[in-house]
């Protein structure tokens, strides 16, 4: 009984590292490229001070994703939990999160033909853990809304 | 309906304005995709579902707000600000604010 | 005049530290695994020294006071609990003394169980009764118990899961809110708590066969009982039911060859014979009946 759990426990811990692992990969290689692609629109967090620039248009574009963690990543934290410190496995979560967000609004205001999104506002919000109980984020929402110019 | 996070729109001038407009969604959790999402949990990555539930229902908040605009008399929503926050285990509500103005 | 963008010449990076998963969850889990179990151990150590210093009539409270939450039907106004009683007084050494007078309980009962509680209560369970060929072996099961007691086997127990129970709600273990995780801290508390016990569980043996063979001058058949269990629980797997011994006396495989080892050691007679059972002890009172007579 006990060696069955303890299996169980070690093939999700195996099985989370490596889809972790290979997902993150992925995640950020693809993030890294979008970006560099998008780079010349820029993205700026004022919008009332600054005088506002002359366009024709202006419209609100919102971004979200809502990105999980994995077995590996949630044992890891919460053996934290217990000992104190920064959860280094949780900072490529949320930001592959907030890029992530990030570029769908924008790649999406660029479809549009936006030549720059102005006061951009980001939002994280953690939803449920494993199973409802709330220990932890299971996963966390991240949006990022801006209006787009052209 | 013109819809933006800044203090105006670019390129008109806001001639009167209606105050606050508001909408929000409460969502529960979907049990089925629940259950797609705890075996996500496991391996990591992106919950598509839930991006997509998330985001229909924050879309549903903002036309509440665009509607409350429009009997207002408004043409534009300004200064928009979104938030979320999880009232109940499970359930979460989404909810988009601006002011209502009118821009010529 | 709105701001001019500069643009950079690559994305932004810098929010996560580089480090390796795997080195981390390792550091991680080797801090956690000592911690625990270095607090375990020293809770340990600090029940068992609380649990010798209390005093005997503190304990006997204690003791009555679980005795009365145990439900078991017990078994009065009978012989055998007479004999029983005269059979474990004379167990201990001439001079030596019990802190408390020990009571002995008769449970009705068809699983072969025999144990020892704080504040000096002795259950037997009717079954026992019947499972056992000669006095030696009797004598035996008592002195053991006997054994646990003098060493404050019972309180220190008592301690220990009083203090890991306190332990553990302070941690949050056992709460629904753990994932997971927390059973690495339980499972190092329980391994350590297991070791102590087949300590005092050889202590407990040493201590009875000297008993036993002070009694008789041998100590041949006392352990004949403890073979006897051992093979029906091999043969029948893990899974026996009839036997609840080995659950509140938790023992290595080797128990025997450690005891006759020790004897030899220390010279002690192994050779003997037996002493009957008086012939009815099966039976309530002690009073002829059927063989196969139900109580
Ligand atoms: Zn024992």
């Amino acid at each position: 009984m006990d060696g069955l759990e303890i299996l169980i426990f070690l093939f999700l811990l195996i099985l989370g590292y490596f889809s972790g692992t290979y997902f993150e990969k992925r995640h950020y290689k693809s993030i890294r490229e979008r970006e560099r692609k998008t780079l010349h629109v820029p993205m700026v967090t004022f919008g009332a001070k600054q005088s506002l620039p002359e366009a024709q248009d202006a419209q609100l574009f919102v971004g979200s994703v809502v990105i999980s963690v994995d077995y590996f990543k949630m044992i890891s934290a919460t053996l934290r939990n217990l000992v104190g410190g920064r959860v280094m496995v949780y900072e490529s979560l949320l930001d592959r999160g907030r890029r992530e967000a990030l570029l769908r609004m924008k790649e999406e205001a660029m479809a549009w033909g936006a030549n720059q999104i102005m006061n951009v506002r980001l939002e994280t919000a953690a939803i449920g853990g494993r199973s409802g109980n709330n220990s932890g984020p299971g996963s966390v929402e991240v949006i990022a809304y801006g209006t787009g110019i052209r | 309906m013109i819809l933006t996070t800044l203090e105006g729109v670019p390129g008109k001038t806001i001639v009167e304005h209606y105050g606050l407009a508001q909408g929000s969604t409460i969502r529960a959790k979907h049990i089925g995709k629940d259950i797609m999402a705890s075996l996500k949990n496991l391996v990591g990555g992106e919950l598509k579902a839930y991006t997509e539930l998330l985001q229909e229902s924050r879309q549903e908040a903002v036309e509440r707000m665009v509607q409350q605009a429009e009997e207002l008399g408004a043409n534009a929503v300004v200064n928009i600000r979104f938030a979320t926050s999880s009232v109940a285990q499970g359930a979460a509500e989404l909810f988009a604010y601006g002011t209502a103005v009118k821009v010529e | 005049m709105f701001i001019r963008y500069k643009q950079p010449k690559k994305p932004p990076e810098g929010n996560v530290i580089k480090h390796s998963p795997l080195l981390n969850f390792a550091y991680l889990l080797g801090t956690v695994v000592i911690i625990s179990a270095v607090i375990f151990v020293a809770l340990g150590f600090f029940a068992d020294w609380l649990a010798v210093r209390i005093s005997p009539e503190t304990e006997r409270k204690i003791g009555d006071m679980l005795f009365h939450t145990i439900s078991d039907e017990e078994i009065v106004d009978d012989k055998r609990i007479q004999y029983l009683e005269e059979l474990l007084e004379s167990l201990p050494e001439s001079g030596e003394t019990t802190r408390l007078p020990l009571t002995i309980h008769l449970i009705k009962s068809d699983v072969v169980n025999a144990a020892i509680m704080a504040g000096g209560h002795v259950f037997i369970h009717t079954a026992l009764l019947e499972a056992v060929e000669s006095e030696n072996e009797l004598a035996f099961v008592l002195a053991h118990e006997l054994g646990h007691f003098q060493n404050h086997d019972p309180t220190k127990s008592l301690g220990r899961s009083l203090v890991f129970l306190v332990a553990s709600m302070a941690l949050g273990i056992g709460t629904s809110e753990s994932g997971g995780v927390p059973d690495i801290v339980f499972r190092t508390g329980e391994l350590t708590s297991l070791s102590y016990s087949r300590k005092q569980e050889r202590a407990a043996d040493l201590y009875g066969l000297s008993r036993a063979i002070n009694r008789y001058g041998h100590g041949s058949h006392s352990l004949d009982f403890f073979k006897r269990l051992e093979e029906e629980e091999q043969e029948q797997g893990r899974l026996l039911k009839v036997s609840q011994y080995f659950s509140t006396h938790p023992l290595s495989k080797d128990r025997i060859v450690i005891l006759n080892k020790a004897a030899a050691e220390k010279g002690w007679k192994m050779e003997g014979d037996a002493k009957p059972l008086p012939e009815w002890l099966h039976c309530p009172n002690m009073e002829e009946c059927e063989p196969d007579a139900e109580e």
